[in-house]
């Protein structure tokens, strides 16, 4: 059981077999490793992603296929074999969602899709080899930013 | 930065287990090769930095409530309409 606190839902308590540890790192963040999935306190198709070392980090999350009903996440078969899967379909693809002030430029990064491991607690920031624009793919349409 | 001359099928060893290899050289693309462990993430510069700037602003979200919550819903529920 790890307690932590956490800006977004106050003190958590949750027990260490819930944690997802990160393999391979997140851009921006180094040395985080420790997250849990969290569902949205006011329902919805997202979820919240908080650190356990960082009380402020939390990233929303949803799954891609809401938006981009084509969407298929490219693993390779080393990044598939470190987290312990056999197939991506053993596991999910959640993709980090960007939320500015106005709710509608809600943005989506499908250039780096978390790929989830439910059997071994492992997720990875699956960097797909495409155009850089990708990580900021409007969820309601328009050109990415 | 440490600057290094390399010509084709030389290398380069970074650490304990980072190499990079020149495979190629044609006009003025290189092609590296790069032998790492699979716990260290390896990109082209211009993605990990899309990749690293989105991590960073979505950590800054203004935060999903209400509003972005019906949204999404409807957007789930087969819109068209926003």
């Amino acid at each position: 059981m790890t307690v932590f606190e956490t800006r977004r839902f106050g003190t958590l308590s949750i027990p260490d077999v819930d944690f997802y540890t990160f393999a391979g790192g997140l851009p921006g963040f180094p040395g985080l490793s420790r997250f849990v999935l969290l569902p949205n306190p006011g329902g919805g198709p997202f979820q919240w992603l908080q650190s356990a070392e960082r009380p402020e980090l939390a990233f929303a999350v949803c799954d891609p296929l809401l938006f981009a009903p084509d969407y298929r996440a490219e693993v390779r078969s080393e990044d598939l074999a470190d987290l312990g899967l056999s197939k991506l379909e053993e596991g999910f693809v959640l993709v980090i969602l960007t939320v500015p002030a106005d709710p509608k430029k809600m943005t989506a990064n499908l250039l780096g899709p978390l790929v989830f491991s439910p059997g071994t607690m492992k997720v990875r920031q699956v960097v797909q080899g495409k155009s850089p624009s990708l990580a900021r793919v409007p969820v309601f349409g328009g050109a990415p930013c | 930065m440490l600057v290094l001359t390399r010509g084709r099928d030389e290398s380069i060893v970074i650490g304990d287990g980072i190499e990079i290899t020149v495979v190629e050289i044609k006009g003025d693309k290189v092609r590296l090769g790069i032998t790492a462990p699979a716990s260290v993430p390896v990109h082209r510069k211009e993605i990990w930095l899309a990749i690293r700037d989105a991590n960073v602003a979505a950590a800054g979200s203004a935060g999903i409530d209400a509003a972005a919550a019906e949204l999404l819903k409807k957007k789930k529920e087969g819109g068209g309409k926003s």
